[in-house]
């Protein structure tokens, strides 16, 4: 009796647990499907103009080359940085644009908010039956970055073949890859954030992306109090410096654990500071 | 004259107007220089280290250099003449009685003094926090001929700015896109504002020192340390006269063809 009431248990959970699943999946389907319709349009608008794309992806691919120049140049002459070679400061340099390129490829609305929340618009996304927050954060993929994207993961996996990983170390960099890429969206959150309270979002993503340009260099080159302040309270360091470390074989599981922790709390703490700047919305210009 | 003097008034009280938005630009300029100062500070670590012809006194002058001569040169408020242009909302401004041109040359030069006042403010600061080694120049000459290449740059600097205003013209979409590449990428590297560029090899400096962006800031920061000296820095100061005038004639003539090609679309 009692060994089928147990069958019984385990067969009403299992289902549950699958009815749960499927709809878990169901909705991400569904938003994957909103953010790819968003993302297509997205690309015709910027493929449209032909011209600015044309500039827009020049631009980006001289400032890549250029600091690669400058970073081979100063590495060689000054025969290393903090302790670090060429190849290993131009693969800092390389994480540091994963992180920053991938982010900026899925947030580019983030940049767009502000126009939103001055002209009351943001009253329309709010009615719409897709999360707020997805859509302001995702709701414009950059084409140009995009096309920067493949070339710069193939030189990143070229010059980091070159520093010899083993197989636990590439796992452990592209796990601390995804945990980059966690804090950075915290962060873009709590940008658009402020951007509700403040109506002032331009200068606050453009400080982030200042502070985040720290990461261009190990955080090694950093005096401290800066370099605490980089590594905990804006996490710079653990967002671009400790993936490349990682690969090196220079970072220990406490510092991993650490960085998982930090980027599950920022990401908790962004959604909730999300929700608070929410109500505090105040329709000012519709 | 006294109205141009009302335009630098008002627009040194529009500047105050959005008071969050300045704090956050000079903020941002702040937390550039501590990029480039923690950068070369690794470099010229260990006490007596000489490396591209610097020791760290003149590496880190340098870079305390750069608060004051981009605050000199490169704070403008002329690159919102493309997004006039972009929404045809220069027509306004053409049919007031004022030379355009002055016009934001005033509004420029009243940026300028504005941000050079938190400029002193911000090295000051960063002077006490960071205690760097600095060199003080104290030729009389050399200090009268740093401040004469500043004046050349400011020039050369709203000529680059006005030529980059002028794409909208004929592409209102592409108002941010010139200055991007131009104001943005192009002069950040090859004026010296990330580095100096002696730290590049010779051939590359040679073709540099023929385009005007060396003379905006990396020329006058060399006059001001002492490593450019006689002939050189007069044959400096020649080239980037020239480019002054070379710019200001093709200015005036891409300027000319613009506003007779113009559309004055969304008017």
């Amino acid at each position: 009796m009692e060994d089928k009431k147990e069958t019984k248990n385990f067969h009403l959970n299992f289902s549950a647990f699958f009815e749960k699943s499927e709809i878990i999946f169901r909705r991400l389907g569904y938003y994957f499907r909103i953010w790819f319709m968003m993302s297509k349009n997205s690309f015709l608008m910027f493929l449209n103009q032909k011209s600015v794309f044309v500039i827009f992806l020049t631009g980006k691919i001289l400032r890549f080359l250029f600091y690669i120049f400058f970073l081979i140049f100063l590495v060689k002459g000054a025969d290393g940085l903090a302790g670090y070679n060429t190849n290993q400061a131009i693969f800092f340099f390389l994480t540091f644009m994963v992180v920053d390129t991938t982010a900026q490829f899925l947030y580019r609305d983030v940049y767009r908010f502000r126009q939103l929340i001055v002209t009351g618009d943001f009253d329309l996304v709010l009615v719409k039956p897709v999360n707020a927050l997805f859509r302001v954060l995702m709701g414009g993929a950059d084409v140009a970055d995009l096309m920067t994207l493949p070339p710069l993961y193939l030189a990143t996996i070229y010059v980091g073949n070159l520093l010899s990983p083993t197989p636990a170390h590439v796992f452990l960099y592209l796990f601390l890859i995804i945990v980059g890429l966690m804090i950075s969206t915290a962060f873009h959150i709590i940008v658009l954030s402020f951007g509700i309270i403040t109506f002032e979002i331009d200068h606050s993503i453009m400080i982030y992306r200042d502070i985040s340009n720290m990461g261009r260099f190990p955080i090694d080159i950093y005096k401290e109090p800066l370099k605490s302040a980089l590594t905990y309270f804006v996490p710079i360091g653990i967002m671009v410096t400790l993936p490349a470390k990682a690969l090196m074989g220079l970072v220990n599981f406490q510092s991993v654990i650490v960085a998982f922790l930090l980027s599950i709390l920022l990401t908790i703490a962004s959604t909730r500071f999300w929700k608070f700047a929410l109500s505090k919305y105040s329709s000012a210009s519709s | 004259m006294s109205k141009y003097l009302q335009v630098f008034k008002i627009s040194l009280e529009q500047e105050f107007a959005y008071r969050l938005n300045f704090i956050m630009w000079r903020i941002r300029n702040v937390l550039q220089i501590l990029v480039v100062f923690f950068l070369w500070d690794s470099i010229f670590y260990f006490q007596g280290r000489e490396l591209f012809g610097y020791d760290r006194d003149k590496i880190l002058t340098y870079v305390f250099g750069l608060i004051f001569v981009k605050a000199f040169v490169l704070s403008a408020r002329a690159q919102d003449v493309a997004g006039e242009i972009g929404r045809g909302e220069i027509l306004n401004s053409l049919l007031k009685p004022l030379n355009y041109f002055k016009y934001w040359l005033t509004r420029d030069i009243s940026s300028k003094s504005l941000n050079l006042f938190f400029a002193v403010i911000e090295f000051g600061f960063l002077f006490i926090i960071l205690k760097p080694p600095f060199f003080f120049q104290t030729n009389p000459l050399i200090i009268f001929l740093f401040f004469l290449c500043i004046l050349i740059a400011m020039f050369i600097f709203y000529l680059i700015v006005f030529l980059v205003n002028a794409i909208p013209f004929w592409a209102p979409e592409m108002s941010w896109g010139g200055h991007f590449l131009v104001t943005i990428i192009l002069v950040e590297f090859l004026s010296g504002s990330l580095f100096p560029l002696d730290i590049l090899p010779q051939n590359i400096q040679n073709i540099l020192n023929l385009t005007p962006f060396p003379y905006l800031i990396y020329f006058p920061l060399q006059v001001y340390l002492g490593k450019i000296e006689g002939l050189l820095i007069l044959k400096g100061i020649i080239i980037s006269v020239v480019w002054v005038l070379v710019l200001w004639f093709v200015m005036n003539w891409i300027w000319k063809k613009g506003l007779k090609a113009y559309q004055a679309y969304g008017r």
